[in-house]
């Protein structure tokens, strides 16, 4: 650096003191006290008003819940792009980031994390009052093949992989009728695909609504559906693709022109031998 | 000139010699002057062209040359294929319009102009990104390619707006200079045929008679008793004489070539055409104007600015963000949609449209009051006109001779000159008014035309020269029936006035059935008259003609000349009924009746008196700091009157001249100082430079130019805009559109105003009235401050649809408001609110102000853009915010879950996205709730907005002082604006395409406090520059 740059670089130093603090004017930031004055009073009635805003929210349940009136669907393990579930059988490397997905999801689920909740009899809301609301039990069982319990590779080994099916959390849904999610597989040129569903029939049990909220509803599980490919035929490459939906429910919505996981999914399996 | 008898003007009858002489010194001077000007004003090549066309020596040829010249017969003039030949080969004779601009080009500019370049690169940049977008994936969205498509429709139709107004205004114009078609009398095939002027050629030969306009440049081949008027090429207002003879080398001097476009007054001519169309005289003069550049105007400079300005801040902006959104690690692509928004939240896109619709609906505002605007720019440069240039006759006179003064019984009485005057009320009850006014009726050849009696008087259509109607009109008022007056007195005999008598004399019968006398009347040039009188009238008696009567008609004459006014004196004899019996034949070559001896019985004098409204719309220009100049090429004493009586020289300023006769000292010893007004002539100015100009120009308030040409004006003109001033110039005559041209403003008269001359103008005065251009600069001093209110509030919602973008790219939270959001906010509901400002009265007397300074002054100042930037707009922002957070809190966002959500928020695959509550969102969902945000922040814009358009009403006074409900159209734009918005979210709540939502009512209310804060805040802000004034509240906050 060259005498000159130095000097020019100390003005420019001495300009920026200049610029965040100007002893003649008073100015900071090149504005003066005068309007930083104005902008602490703007600063601080925002805050006041925000602060008002606040006190106007209940802070176990959302003022309002008409924009999620019913829940999307969604899938586990998380596809890396949109929806495309793709590996090679013989190659334990190009599904374990799927499995590992599936391990970390289901943490929660594992018998030791659930044993302080409750039992609830199947087949009816457990709707609460309150002050404490308990959640129920989601045995991994019920997810029988896939449950990770007996196939710690979630199937992906044999070829026949799983796929677990969930339904978003709502506040306060509670679902009419006997709720499940139907899932259908479409493979190109063979119709010979079986999809599993565990547990029996996608069910899912309204003992599990409706959900009270993160904070009074802290250890709530969310039941699960489990779908499994099972291929008859063994050519390879396949191509599969699954549409999952929720049937059976008046309440809860499969169908919408704009949103494509709203009570459905859609994911397409590529399977290598 | 005036030398031979000082101070005592009446051109018409003893100037008639001194006109003449002029003319031979004059004249050469102003056709040097024109010259003069080419040099100036056009390149080489073509004033060789002109200075060859000049030399044009037609008028020195004999009519057999002339023949031969152009294969013509004077008798039987050209055959019709002839006739179709030349006119095929010259084209028709009319003045060709001043090149147009290409209306392609037209709208070509409208596209480009203004902001317009920065929304198209906003535009393509969507497409680029969407280029980008889609070479990584074949499916992504088109919203890019949509709001591309957006903003270039914007820019479109914008421009498509912009361009349709302007036609629309010029379109008023063209109607307005559609004249009905003139008509020719010409000799062709030897047959005399009237034809559309525009199809003669040269070489015909053609008839013209008094009233008729000359149809193309004509050498004279017989005349009689013909006079034209030539003031539109030479500006000088007295008729002259044309005859076939050959009198000037000079073609502009010969007294045998009519001009295109001038008059012919009286008698009748036959001559020959030499010169049609362009190629006339007034066509080279007026296509003059076209090379004198159109000059910026002043608005013009001021939006220019202010597009810099904003501009400026969008790119300075955007650019800062991209280089902060790219250090940040967003995508690059992610960062010019950013750069996007940025563009697209800081250009005020509809703000351009409503200044043109703001002043489209002042320039209908001013063609109601008389002013039609040409130029929709012009509206303003009006309004901040610091010198207007005035004609003097028409547009502060009343372009007619009326009687002024009336000297009899050695008494001076004044008569009344206003426009209507319905009777005289001066002392009539002398026997010398009965005689006066008997002559004045009697010796006069002006007749009405028939069929008026229903006409006003002062309205009437008269056959006869000026100062004849003057006194027609004046004895019709005074004694009723002039016509049946003249019947009952029957005329027997009558000498017409000519330039060598000077005197009109006839004689008549009387009405008196008794009184068998013939009554010889006489006017004439006063000194003349006296010269053959020997007794004079007092008190309806005769007296004998002493020294000291003849000294009282002295002193009358000089005080009525000093008055720059014509004076007429007049006498009568009876004839003694012994001498001139009943039978007499009285023969007027041979005067066979006395000419001396007569009877003296009055003085009156005429003049074009000022309009009645000037001396108040004069006295307004100078209260609002406006110099007014008259420009005339009248006598200098006549200026001056004039200029006295409507104030341009005020009462008690004196010029050099006066001092110098008050104080008995030479002109060249007074100090200059002590002089407030100066009368410069044509001839002194001819000798000045440019510096010395310019010293008069600054060191008199008062000056009047007189006898000047309208050559010269350009140069006045000049001058004064070297002074810094805005110039708005005066002018009908088509020597006055190069000046028209080159003052900031051109105004021409619409009555008296030639064609050229309108076309060069920006303006057009219907009533050719001065008193318009005064309400006319009324309008624009208005539009000026209502365009600041204007852009100030369209200013305010810039920073509060920018703010959502920096937030978004800095905090991270879910875009706050999008980008066709914004559109909907610029184009939709702040357009009629925006236009309403400009019905804003004015907040005081805007006309007991200076003059706006070009330079400092300006449309957008450094107050007006921190005021409406970073107080209002900043609270804007908070207020719309509030809103936002709290649609986004009571759905189950709190503002700490928001921040840094913004990349799993618009992930696409990611559909269940946690809210503050636990529960989870589809993709859509998140969409939908952000459309939410959107129209609650949109609304809450629009809620603060009304308050922002009602603190704009003023700058300085309270709104209480102003009143709420004075203008209407406020409130009309109000309910526009909620209109608009109530449409949007709840009529097209379902077109997501739009991003609008249903938006719960109560949100509609969530920013009425910040609103209310806005309005104290400025209450406030006015208060203190009320009761500060020049303090720094004042000096930083006043905009």
């Amino acid at each position: 650096m060259t005498k000159k740059d130095k000097k020019s670089f100390h003005q420019s130093l001495a300009e920026w003191k200049l610029f965040l603090y100007n002893p003649t004017t008073g100015a900071f930031l090149g504005r003066t006290a005068k309007s930083w004055v104005f902008y602490g009073f703007l600063a601080a009635l925002f805050t006041f008003t925000m602060w008002v805003m606040l006190q106007t929210l209940n802070d176990e349940v959302p003022k309002y819940r008409d924009q999620i009136s019913s829940p999307g669907l969604t899938v586990f393990p998380k596809p890396v792009t949109a929806l495309e579930y793709s590996f090679s059988v013989s190659e334990p490397e190009s599904y374990k980031g799927y499995i590992e997905d599936l391990k970390k999801f289901l943490t929660p689920y594992a018998s030791e994390a659930q044993k302080n909740l409750k039992v609830c009899t199947d087949g009816a809301l457990s709707e609460q009052k309150g002050p404490v609301y308990e959640a129920c039990q989601f045995p991994l069982n019920l997810l029988e093949a896939c449950s990770g319990e007996n196939d710690p590779e979630f199937g992906y080994s044999q070829g026949h992989p799983c796929i677990l099916v969930k339904m978003n959390r709502i506040i306060g849904l509670k679902p009419q009728g006997q709720p499940r999610i139907e899932c259908t597989g479409n493979s190109k040129g063979e119709n010979t695909t079986t999809l599993l569903a565990y547990p029996p029939e996608g069910n899912i049990d309204l003992k599990y609504f409706p959900y009270y909220g993160k904070k009074l509803h802290a250890s709530y599980l969310q039941p699960l559906v489990a779908v499994q490919l099972n291929y008859t035929a063994s050519s390879t490459p396949k191509e599969v693709t699954v549409e999952c939906k929720i049937v059976g429910s008046k309440n809860l919505k499969n169908y919408d022109d704009r949103d494509k996981f709203l009570g459905r999914v859609a994911f397409k399996i590529t399977m290598r031998a | 000139m005036g030398q031979k008898t000082p101070r005592i003007y009446s051109v018409e009858l003893n100037g008639a010699k001194d006109m003449k002489q002029t003319d031979k010194g004059d004249g050469k001077d102003k056709y040097r002057g024109l010259q003069d000007n080419c040099l100036e004003l056009r390149n080489n090549q073509r004033q060789e062209h002109l200075t060859k066309e000049i030399d044009l020596d037609d008028h020195k040829l004999s009519n057999k040359e002339l023949e031969t010249k152009y294969h013509t017969n004077i008798v039987t003039g050209l055959s019709s294929t002839q006739a179709a030949e030349l006119l095929a080969r010259d084209g028709p004779n009319a003045l060709s319009p001043p090149k147009e601009t290409p209306e392609i080009i037209k709208f070509l500019k409208q596209m480009v102009g203004g902001f317009s370049i920065l929304l198209w690169a906003g535009a393509i940049l969507c497409w680029i990104a969407y280029g980008i977008q889609y070479s990584s994936d074949k499916s992504s969205s088109l919203d890019n390619v949509y709001l591309g498509t957006v903003l270039a429709l914007v820019v479109i139709l914008t421009g498509i707006f912009a361009y349709y107004q302007e036609a629309k205004s010029t379109n008023i114009m063209a109607s307005f200079s559609k004249m009905i078609p003139q008509q020719a009398l010409v000799i062709r095939d030897s047959e005399k045929k009237i034809i559309p002027a525009e199809q003669l050629v040269v070489g015909d030969i053609v008839e013209i008679k008094g009233g008729d306009q000359i149809p193309a440049d004509i050498r004279l081949l017989f005349a009689q008793g013909c006079k034209v008027d030539n003031s539109s090429l030479t500006g000088e207002s007295e008729p002259q004489s044309r005859s076939c003879e050959f009198t000037h080398d000079d073609p502009l001097e010969t007294k045998n070539i009519g001009f295109y476009s001038t008059t012919c007054l009286e008698g009748t001519a036959t001559g020959m055409v030499i010169n049609t169309g362009d190629r006339t005289i007034i066509g080279q003069i007026a296509s003059l104007a076209s090379g004198v550049g159109n000059e910026k105007t002043p608005i013009a400079i001021e939006i220019k600015h202010f597009v810099h300005i904003v501009a400026g801040v969008a790119i300075s902006i955007g650019v800062l963000f991209f280089i902060i959104a790219v250090s940040m690690k967003y995508r690059v692509l992610d960062s010019i949609i950013f750069l996007i928004g940025i563009i697209v939240a800081n250009v005020p896109e509809g703000l351009l449209a409503t200044v043109t619709v703001t002043l489209s609906l002042t320039a209908k505002r001013m063609a109601k009051k008389n002013c039609l605007v040409k130029n929709l720019e012009a509206v303003e440069t009006l309004g901040s006109t610091s010198i207007i240039c005035s004609d003097k006759t028409g547009t502060l006179t009343q372009n007619r001779m009326t009687v002024a003064h009336l000297w009899f019984d050695n008494q001076i009485f004044m008569a009344d000159t206003s426009e209507d005057q319905l009777k005289q009320t001066f002392d009539q009850s002398s026997g010398t008014w009965a005689s006066l006014s008997k002559i004045i009726a009697l010796c006069n050849r002006a007749e009405f035309r028939p069929g008026q009696e229903r006409v006003p008087i002062m309205k009437r259509v008269v056959v006869g020269d000026a100062s004849e109607t003057a006194l027609l009109k004046f004895s019709e008022v005074v004694l009723g029936d002039v016509m049946e007056i003249r019947k009952r007195n029957h005329k027997v005999a009558e000498i017409p006035f000519n330039s060598t008598n000077k005197f009109q004399l006839s004689i008549h019968k009387t009405d008196d059935p008794i009184d068998k006398r013939f009554l010889m009347v006489m006017k004439g040039a006063p000194e003349k008259v006296l010269e053959k009188c020997s007794t004079i009238m007092v008190n309806g008696q005769e007296q004998p003609l002493n020294n000291s009567t003849a000294e009282a008609f002295y002193t009358a004459y000089m005080e009525l000349g000093g008055l720059g006014e014509r004076v007429l004196g007049f006498c009568h004899l009876y004839l003694p009924a012994d001498e001139f019996p009943e039978t007499y034949s009285f023969d007027v070559d041979a005067m066979n009746f006395p000419m001396s001896d007569l009877c003296f019985v009055g003085l009156l004098s005429m003049i074009d008196p000022p309009r009645s409204t000037v001396p108040d719309a004069i006295t307004k220009c100078r209260s609002a700091g406006i110099k007014v100049i008259m420009v005339t090429g009248d006598h200098p004493i006549t200026a001056k009157a004039i200029a006295k009586s409507v104030g341009i020289i005020s009462a008690n300023s004196e010029t050099v001249e006066d001092i110098a006769k008050r104080l008995n000292i030479a002109v060249e010893q007074v100090n200059k100082q002590d002089a407030k007004a100066a009368v410069v002539t044509g001839m002194e100015l001819k000798d000045m430079s440019e510096d010395q100009l310019d010293e008069v120009l600054t060191s008199y308030p008062e000056i009047v130019f007189a006898r000047t040409s309208p050559q010269q004006k350009l140069i006045i003109v000049e001058g004064c805009q070297r002074q810094d001033a805005v110039v708005a110039v005066t002018g009908d005559g088509v020597n006055d559109s190069p000046a028209l041209k080159k003052a900031d403003i051109g105004i021409a008269m619409g009555i008296a105003g030639s064609d050229a001359a309108k076309n060069a103008a920006d303006m057009v005065l219907l009533d050719d009235n001065f008193a318009s251009i005064v309400t006319g600069v009324e309008e624009g001093r208005l539009i000026f401050d209502n365009l600041k209110k204007t852009i100030a509030y369209t200013l305010t919602k810039n920073i509060a649809e920018l703010c959502p973008f920096l937030i978004y790219i800095i905090v991270g939270v879910p875009l706050p408001l999008g980008t066709i959001t914004i559109l909907f906010i610029d184009l939709g509901t702040d357009i009629v609110p925006s236009i309403a400002l400009a019905y804003e009265k004015a907040e005081s007397d805007i006309m007991n102000r200076k003059p706006r300074h070009k330079k400092e002054d300006r449309l957008v100042n450094k107050p007006l853009a921190v005021y409406s930037y970073l107080h209002i707009g900043i609270m804007q922002s908070l207020g719309a915010f509030l809103v936002y957070f709290t649609v986004y809190a009571q759905e189950g966002f709190r503002p700490s879950t928001l921040i840094n959500l913004r990349v799993e928020w618009e992930k696409d695959s990611v559909n269940n996205l946690e809210d503050s509550y636990g529960q989870e969102w589809t993709r859509y969902q998140r969409k939908y709730l952000e459309w939410t945000g959107y129209t609650a922040f949109f609304i809450g814009i629009m809620v603060q907005q009304i308050a922002d358009l009602i603190i704009r009403k003023t700058r300085r006074n309270s709104i209480f002082q102003q009143g709420l409900f004075r203008n209407k159209v406020i409130w009309v734009g109000i309910a526009s604006q909620i209109i608009i918005a109530l449409i949007l979210s709840y009529g097209l709540g379902s077109i997501t395409a739009l991003n609008f939502t249903m938006l719960r009512p109560q949100y509609w209310f969530v920013a009425v406090p910040h609103a209310i804060l806005i309005w104290v805040y400025d209450e406030v802000r006015k208060l203190f520059i009320r009761l500060y004034p020049g303090s720094w509240w004042d000096k930083n906050m006043y905009y």
